[in-house]
């Protein structure tokens, strides 16, 4: 018989709060979203305001009618307000001493695209806000098409494979570092596969957010969109952090740092074997794919060491 | 019980403006400056810096931000103002429709000015007619007297429990957001005052941290169905409420507007010219001109676009034999100017008279004295069973 | 007009509100394989609770059980779990059980 060493994971410590959601809720099969809506506000604790937005999270953030699947207060927003209200709900409950903690959940799409005007903005002036931008690398509530954080060579909806295309011919915004060069009080970027360093990140950025602008961006691949297995979302966080594809890094005050460092990283390769919607690529696209990966580490690695 | 006398001071529409929102005291203000509403932003700034507006003040990065910033903040229960212009308010546009549905009782001042199908920098209506579907109430004041009153008067009517509306309070930019005219300031206990029967109404729902409730829930079929019913029933009550705040306005700090419309020398009148803004002044002028000549004419100011005042209307024009309006912007789709074509809805309570259209005011052109002349003229002789021209653009014919 | 309707909402605008009614779906009725769990490999690590999307593995003091109202099916405990003590079996071995 194996010994038993009956010893719960670390991160079970980081939770002060029950799961806000109800057992069951419309969210994909294996999608890393559901796990990342349902592990914040777990680790966030309480008086926690939710301001999001369509997407793949409105399903299950939005009430129906007087219904509602979770019970955190909640704001909807269009994806070109979302900052804003939480600006004016931060302002306001700051104002009358109201504790809270008012967190923007939304996809890449409203973050890096249509919605980026107002989180710019909200960054700039520091506002005391979480902006939490799961990023599934395009529109996949509304059938996987391209936003600016699709990466370079993936086949989508709107950068589809034919006899001319080729997925899309441009590499992702770098969202990260855009908002790092907004100076906020705190980012990070985080992933499912890495919980005790996403928890981590969260507890500093409940602390972090009394002093101003929190950014956190969290890597969350779409089973159906890219499509992977459904029990493969979360060793696809683990292969992209191991590829350096998603390098995991917080910036306190200012000053980036990984969090978690590679020692020998694969070739993205490895990451893009476990889904299909790179499966067009062959060697150059690899290639090229890989060399927009190392370049991007590398200015993150640049910056990391710039302030070691 | 009434106010005491304000400070009066000579100051433009913009400053006023500002007043207006300071001595309600609002708890945030976001705005963005654009032409010509930017001095309000820079007024309300400054009365910040000078720690004569206890506000959470944002400097935004655009109209859009500035009303999703106000619209959260008036959820979340704080009192709030914001200002804009033109392209700003369509910028706000989605905003301004959530800021309704959410039923969020938001004050904005609007400085009208043309809106950006053609660039102009000059005033007109079209920017608050474009917004005329956005759910909001939408009143139009003619002087800065009537800005400051009217901007008081505002979050009375928003704020109450049986209205919870956004109010829009425009004036015409350029003309009034630049002159300087004597206007009394009233004291600011005065208008607690005046605000605090909103105290005695039962609370409307917030968005309170730790308690499990949503703001902007996915209306499903019946449940959107009856918000939208909802809606619609408070816009129709803001009417009468716009008449008994106007009348306890004026009760209290001795000035009133009328409400839904004021009717100038109507008595009597058998034709009746319907303008808007600060051209009612000029109308009011001519009105009693021609009445020395023997024409029977009065004015009809519309103060309240949105809702519709329909009944007040109908009661004032019924038994009249002619009706010219004068629109400061354009119908698209219709021949008519939009104030117009609202109108000629009510011609079956009216009764079947000549409905005359003049497009005038555009891009800063005067609605000048010979204008309204040939506007009487005109409609006098339709009145008279003359043949008449039913729409005309002035100034395309001079 | 006479209005038949009853409202749904008491407020004036749409609030949702959870402690009048919380949403929930049947997702258990999704799932096409289902976790099992050799209790003799389990060391009570939690991966697979922690890892699970709808977090509906339950503690059950020296081991995990997923909740199969709302298991989805997905695998991810299965695929996770670092002593391989989860098994995906078809629903279809199960069907007996209505």
């Amino acid at each position: 018989m194996v010994e038993k060493t009956k010893k719960k994971s670390r991160v079970f410590n980081y939770f002060c709060e029950e799961d806000q959601f109800a057992g069951g809720v419309a969210w994909c099969s294996g999608c890393p979203l559901e796990l990342t809506a349902r592990f914040v506000p777990k680790v966030l604790g309480k008086n926690v305001v939710f301001v999001g937005t369509p997407g793949c999270a409105a399903p299950v953030l939005h009430g129906q009618n007087v219904g509602a699947w979770h019970r955190l207060a909640y704001m909807a927003s269009v994806m070109t307000g979302v900052p804003s209200k939480a600006t004016g709900l931060s302002r306001y409950y700051r104002r009358i001493g109201q504790d809270a903690t008012v967190v923007c959940f939304t996809g890449d799409g409203c973050a890096t695209d249509v919605g980026f005007q107002p989180l710019s903005g909200a960054a700039e002036r520091g506002e005391h806000i979480i902006y939490l931008a799961y990023d599934n690398e395009g529109y996949m509530n509304t059938g996987n098409q391209r936003s600016s954080a699709t990466p370079l060579g993936a086949a989508t909806t709107t950068t589809p494979v034919g006899k001319i295309g080729r997925g899309k011919t441009t590499v992702s915004k770098n969202m990260p570092l855009v908002m790092l060069m907004h100076r906020p009080a705190y980012m990070a970027t985080a992933t499912l596969s890495h919980l005790e360093d996403f928890a981590k990140k969260l507890v500093k950025a409940k602390e972090k957010v009394k002093e101003g602008f929190v950014y956190l961006h969290v890597f969350s691949p779409c089973p159906v969109g890219w499509r992977i297995n459904s029990n493969m979302s979360i060793e696809v966080c683990r292969t992209a952090v191991r590829t350096n594809y998603f390098p995991l890094w917080e910036a306190e005050d200012g000053k980036p740092r990984f969090t978690v460092e590679i020692a020998n990283p694969k070739p993205v390769a490895e990451l893009t074997k476990l889904m299909r919607k790179f499966s067009h690529l062959k060697e150059d696209g690899l290639a090229e794919l890989q060399k927009a990966v190392d370049e991007r580490y590398a200015l993150v690695k640049n910056l990391c060491d710039a302030y070691k | 019980m009434k106010a005491k006398k304000g400070q009066v001071r000579v100051i433009t529409g913009n400053a006023v403006g500002a007043y207006g929102a300071m001595v309600c005291r609002p708890e945030v203000v976001a705005a963005y400056p654009i032409t010509p509403q930017s001095e309000i932003a820079e007024l309300l700034s400054q009365f910040k810096a000078d720690g004569v507006l206890d506000a959470e003040y944002v400097e935004v990065e655009g109209e859009n931000s500035a009303m999703n910033v106000v619209l959260a903040a008036s959820i979340a229960g704080a009192r709030v103002f914001t200002a804009t212009s033109s392209y700003g308010l369509v910028f706000m546009y989605d905003a301004l429709q959530e800021t309704s549905g959410f039923r969020a009782p938001v004050v904005m001042v609007n400085a009208n000015r043309e809106t950006p199908g053609i660039h102009a920098v000059s005033s007109g209506q079209q920017d608050m007619i474009s917004a005329r579907d956005t759910g909001w109430v939408q009143i139009v004041v003619e002087n800065d007297q009537e800005i400051l009153d009217q901007t008081i008067m505002a979050y009375r009517l928003a704020e109450d429990y049986d209205i919870q509306l956004p109010v829009m309070v425009n004036y015409d930019g350029f003309y009034l957001s630049y002159l300087a005219e004597a206007v009394e300031i009233p004291n600011i206990e005065d208008v607690d005052e005046f605000l605090a029967p909103l105290k005695q109404q039962p609370e409307r729902q917030k968005l309170v941290p730790g308690v499990s409730i949503g703001c902007g829930t996915h209306g499903m079929e019946m449940g959107y169905v009856e918000a939208r019913y909802k809606h619609c029933m408070a816009l129709e009550r803001v009417k009468n409420k716009v008449d008994e705040i106007d009348k306890a306005f004026g009760d209290y700090f001795g000035r009133s507007y009328g409400g839904q419309i004021e009717e100038y020398r109507t008595e009597g009148a058998e034709i009746i010219v319907l303008a808007s803004g600060s051209a009612a002044g000029t109308v009011r002028t001519v009105v009693d001109t021609k009445r020395e000549e023997g024409v029977k004419v009065g004015m009809v100011k519309l103060r309240l676009f949105r809702p519709f005042p329909a009944e007040r209307l109908i009661k004032a024009l019924k038994g009249k034999k002619a009706i010219g309006v004068i629109d400061r912007s354009l119908c698209f789709g219709w021949k008519y100017g939009p104030i117009c074509m609202e109108l000629k809805t009510l011609a079956v309570n009216i009764g079947a008279i000549p409905i005359l259209s003049y497009i005038d005011g555009l891009a800063n052109l005067d609605i000048n004295v010979p204008h309204i002349e040939r506007v009487i003229d005109e409609v006098n002789a339709a009145a008279q069973g003359k043949p008449y021209q039913e729409v005309t653009w002035i100034p395309m014919e001079e | 007009m006479v209005i038949k309707h009853k409202n749904i909402f008491k407020t004036e605008s749409a609030w949702s509100n959870a402690d009048e009614k919380l949403l929930c779906l049947d997702t258990g009725s999704w799932r096409t394989e289902r976790p099992v769990l050799d209790k003799e490999k389990c060391n009570y690590c939690g991966l697979c609770a922690l890892y699970c999307p709808p977090q509906c593995m339950k503690d059950m003091g020296d081991y995990f059980e997923a909740d199969l109202a709302f298991c989805k099916g997905c695998g991810i405990c299965a695929t996770e779990c670092p002593r391989k003590a989860i098994t995906m079996v078809p629903e279809g071995e199960f069907a007996d059980e209505g």
